[in-house]
């Protein structure tokens, strides 16, 4: 009986929860005629030509180097912070560096709108010849994963025993070899976690993108609206939803394959407080 | 689909040949207005420049196109760290005074006053000199449905019925009216009578549809209405004149509409999109929209309830007669291109005769003399009725095109709409918007 | 008493954190620097590269502008309302539906879809859905019930965009939830059991203390993400009538861009790094007294 109510309770949430994602789906795949008369979920007459359109290549319109650039700098913006991050957060939870002054520092990068930045970067990325590229938008995209994998891994590296660091320094290890050989180890959920919500979070983000690439280096985020004005300026539904999903399908894929490791490394205690 | 002119290849070779794609050698990279029928024609217009036996290899035009999202933050913050990504650039005539400094003035051809007009030029000066050459100019249309104006001026119970409900809302009787002899008053009786909030059998749900979510561009839709009345931004002197009963009446029309339901209760969100997705669905009798909302309005594929019965005429009257909000999208040069004499060429070329007729052929919106204009009334009928109500019913607000015009927009919009909402008084928006207008345009 | 870790030479622990300071010196270092000169400074895009200093005008201008107070507000507000929403619903769903998940760990997947789609395209998607005449909620609440919602107009568009974020995070507080509940060790629960404990005796005296560090985490995470919230507002409301759904984010984005009043926006930004760095400094210490005391 509470059976059943707890799989009516799932299936509300899960509707209410992706309802948008659903709508946009059905909407994917509506022809611009059916569009204007059928406002429904249900698709009467479904269409594979936005994603046609999608996967049209011209000159101007490269999904694919969208799709490759998003990966690139999603991937480099997440190993990059992981790996400035990871030391750091063993220094500040085991050696209590920086314990009051940079964690909340670094933490709140996440409160504070970063795109403040973009004139003073734009320009050195301009000295740099890092705008338009891949290189450059990755490091940016490091610097907004900084705060939670920085968090995330604190917090992991603190509910580990204290005894284990201990023990090794007694064979003479030193802390490289420690957070090398013992902490990093045991910390791999709390890395994947940081590296998966890393990825996902450098994959979304959209203001950076706009304003430090012109065309070699345009993530799928602002490649995306670049499909959606129609003629006259207004929003092609089809279109944008069919290029919505596709883009919106890398991290999903990525969400789904690795949720156990979320999971996972979420019970060995990375968010404990 | 509007993406016709895309070239289809093999899929993945492209995509593998364009991660290597090296970097353009010595031309000319001109930016353009993405996705709308303005890349179209700039890319037909570039593919002519590109053909001609004179132009050398090193000074064939490239184009490069950002989203339409953003597209003027992020050109503000390329020309102000000095970009030397495009070497020609898309310009309007409401930013022109924030763009001028990053920008050099630009010689246009012999043809140019002859092909557009001294009052078009003017769209893409700034203190006196030209930035320019005018491509696009953007004004407003009154799109109104055809079938239910003729039902409702033969029928004589809906005439006592429109008299009544005039007379209770705008405290007047009033007859129903051909839309080309309409005044604001009209227009707004109008709406009312069409909406089934104020007279339960009206054939569509509401009367018009406003636009009025916090957008700058918002206002320039709405502008026309206090100008017809005689508002401007400043007088001679440089007064700011906004706090005026021209505006006064203007934002109690709109107040009144969207009070009584005329449009729709989810208006204070709506922009361009939503605006032509509501009458586009049949339930909207009239609205003021863009002229580039024509095409599609009008096209069966894309708004099959009312593509046959949509007409579109100038604005309303008021007492100072009919005007229409009036600006041009044009291309300029970027003060640190690389190939300045390269894009010069192109920009002079832009603005010959040739150029623009095929422009004007190629889906594009120019505003052209009469004379020039003849060429191409076959093709495009409706370029003859662009420049007839450009040079009838256009104005700029005097400041409309001042470096921080774009401000003042964002200002009134901010204003205007807590009014609409009905988070402040009349007075209180009005002259909270002459305070901040004074600061902005002295 | 003297751990290890204390006596261990502290130039090893600095090598190791010198990447990552290095790596804002470089990145973060010369923006804040030039933002912090543009802050006391009379700026705009066309003297990026010769700021004139003037001193605290800009800080006094945002100080007096009732539109940042006003955003302030929108945003804590905002950032409070979502995070408890988030965290109740969460706190339900994780506790409720854990039979079920136990067994079958794929219904999580389901659930947590929502965080996969950026909040951009997820305001985009809702502009879509919402509309009046091509939105499949409107049109099927008119279909079903004749009822015409207006859920954008200003006396409602607050808690459309409350509801459209928290279905969106709510995932997320779920799943910091689940896993924290899924730690607990059953022999504290069966234990409890055996002593006879009615069930929300158990939940209210056992379990949920045990998630309590899981809970403030949750809260302050959300409450963060909330406060700065700027895409999908943006992208659904823009800044709001008279700018009643402007977030301070989107506030200093405006001034920045579309007002050109660059040395405001900065200045905006720099008092709110400071006051929340000054809040989470309090927090930290705080923390810090409460487990030395225990």
């Amino acid at each position: 009986m509470i059976n059943a109510l707890r799989w009516i309770v799932f299936a509300i949430a899960a509707l209410a929860m992706n309802f948008p994602i659903l709508v946009t789906l059905s909407t994917s795949f509506k022809s611009a005629r059916e569009l204007s008369t059928n406002p429904g979920l249900w698709v009467y007459a479904p269409t594979l030509e936005n994603y046609a359109t999608v996967f049209t290549v011209s000159d101007r319109l490269n999904i694919f180097l969208y799709l490759a650039n998003s990966i690139a700098v999603a991937t480099l913006g997440t190993l990059l912070a992981v790996a400035l991050a990871l030391p750091a957060a063993y220094a500040i939870a085991r050696g209590k560096l920086g314990e009051r002054t940079l964690l909340p520092f670094i933490v709140n990068l996440r409160a504070v709108p970063l795109i403040i930045f973009a004139i003073p970067l734009y320009m050195m990325f301009q000295w740099l010849a890092l705008l338009d590229t891949r290189l450059g938008l990755g490091l940016i995209l490091t610097i907004v994963n900084l705060p939670l994998a920085l968090v995330i891994l604190v917090n992991a590296i603190r509910d580990l025993p204290g005894e284990l660091d201990e023990a090794a320094l007694m064979d003479g290890a030193t802390r490289f070899q420690i957070l090398a050989k013992i902490i990093a180890p045991l910390c791999r959920p709390a890395i994947v976690t940081s590296l998966i919500f890393g990825f996902i979070t450098a994959w979304n983000e959209f203001l950076f993108g706009l304003m430090l690439t012109t065309s070699n280096a345009v993530p799928i985020t602002v490649g995306a609206s670049f499909f959606f004005a129609a003629s006259g300026g207004g929003v092609q539904w089809g279109v944008a939803s069919a290029v919505m999903i596709v883009g919106a399908l890398p991290p999903m894929l990525l969400g789904l394959i690795m949720y156990r490791q979320i999971c996972g490394s979420m019970t060995a205690g990375a968010v404990k407080g | 689909m509007t993406f016709s002119t895309l070239r289809r290849g093999g899929l993945i070779a492209t995509a593998i040949a364009s991660l290597m794609a090296s970097p353009a050698f010595a031309k000319v990279t001109v930016l353009g207005w993405p996705g709308g029928p303005e890349e179209t024609a700039l890319r037909a217009a570039a593919d002519a420049y590109n053909a001609k036996p004179d132009v050398t290899d090193a000074n064939k035009v490239e184009l490069l196109f950002f989203n339409r999202d953003g597209f003027w933050d992020k050109l503000q913050a390329d020309l102000a760290a000095g970009s030397k990504a495009f070497d020609a650039n898309l310009l309007a005539t409401y930013s022109i005074g924030r763009y001028a400094p990053f920008m050099e003035p630009v010689e246009l051809s012999d043809e140019a006053k002859a092909v557009y007009g001294d009052s078009v030029l003017t769209t893409m000066q700034y203190e006196g000199k030209q930035f320019g050459v005018p491509t696009d100019l953007s004004l407003h249309f009154m799109y109104y449905r055809n079938d239910l104006i003729e039902a409702l001026l033969k029928d004589d119970a809906a005439k006592a019925k429109f008299a009544e409900i005039s007379e209770k809302h705008l405290g007047r009787k009033l007859e129903p009216k051909n839309p080309d002899e309409w005044t604001w008053d009209d227009y707004a009786a109008t709406a009312l009578y069409f909406t089934q909030a104020v007279n339960p059998d009206s054939p569509t749900r509401y009367g018009t549809v406003l636009q009025l979510k916090n957008l700058l561009f918002n206002m320039m839709v709405f502008q026309s209405l206090p100008r017809s009345y005689g508002g401007n931004w400043m007088d001679e002197s440089g007064k700011v004149t906004v706090n005026s009963d021209a505006f006064r009446k203007g934002l109690e029309i709109y107040k009144l509409l969207y009070d009584a339901g005329a449009t729709p209760r989810d208006s204070l969100s709506y922009e361009f999109a939503e605006a032509n997705a509501a009458y586009a669905s049949g339930q909207v009798a009239a609205m003021m929209q863009w002229n580039a909302a024509a095409s599609d309005l009008t096209s069966k594929e894309k708004s099959p309830a009312v593509a046959e019965v949509t007409e579109t005429i100038a604005p309303p009257a008021g007492p100072e007669g009919r005007f229409t909000h009036i600006h041009g999208l044009g291309f300029g040069l970027n003060k640190n291109a690389e190939n300045k004499d390269g894009a010069r060429a192109f920009i002079k070329w832009l603005s010959s005769k040739d150029a623009a007729l095929i422009y004007a052929r190629n889906n594009g919106a120019p505003a052209l003399t009469p004379d020039v204009v003849k060429e191409v009334a076959a093709d495009r009928p409706d370029l003859v009725k662009l420049g007839a109500f450009a040079s009838k019913y256009g104005y700029v607000m005097n400041g409309g095109t001042s470096a921080k015009a774009l401000s003042v927009y964002e200002l009134q919009a901010k204003e205007f709409t807590g009014y609409w909402s009905g988070q402040q008084s009349l007075d209180d928006a009005l002259g909270k918007t002459e305070k901040g207008m004074t600061d902005l345009l002295k | 008493m003297t751990t290890p870790s204390q006596r261990a030479p502290s130039s090893e622990f600095r090598l190791l954190a010198v990447p990552l300071v290095l790596f804002l010196l470089v990145f973060l270092g010369f923006p804040a620097l030039v933002n912090l000169v543009y802050s006391v400074s009379e700026v705009s895009f066309e003297t990026l590269r010769s700021p004139e200093i003037t001193g605290f005008a800009n800080f006094t201008a945002v100080w007096t502008d009732s539109s940042f107070w006003q955003a302030s507000w929108f945003s804590f507000r905002f950032g409070l309302l979502t995070a408890l929403l988030e965290c109740a619903l969460g706190l339900f769903l994780a506790i409720f539906l854990s039979p079920l998940i136990e067994k079958r760990s794929w219904l999580m997947a389901i659930l947590m879809l929502p965080l996969m789609v950026a909040p951009a395209l997820i305001g985009l998607m809702y502009r879509f859905v919402l509309h009046e005449f091509v939105g499949p909620v409107p049109y099927y609440l008119w279909t079903w019930f004749g009822a015409s919602f207006s859920f954008l107009g200003p006396a409602s568009a607050f808690w459309t965009l409350v509801v459209v974020e928290t279905l969106q995070w709510t995932p997320f507080a779920f799943l910091l939830f689940h896993m924290a509940y899924q730690a607990i060790p059953k022999e504290i629960i069966e234990a409890s059991a055996m002593d006879g404990a009615h069930y929300r005796h158990r939940l209210w005296y056992v379990e949920l203390p045990l998630m309590a560090p899981t809970i403030v985490v949750a809260l302050l995470i959300r409450f963060i993400d909330g406060f700065r919230v700027f895409d999908n507002v943006y992208v659904l409301t823009g800044s709001g009538a008279g700018g009643s759904t402007a977030s301070l984010s989107i506030y200093i984005y405006e001034a920045f861009f579309k007002q050109g009043a660059i040395g405001k926006a900065v200045a905006a930004s720099v008092i709110l790094f400071a006051v929340s760095f000054a809040v989470l400094y309090g927090l930290n210490a705080l923390a810090a007294r409460r487990k030395g005391a225990r």
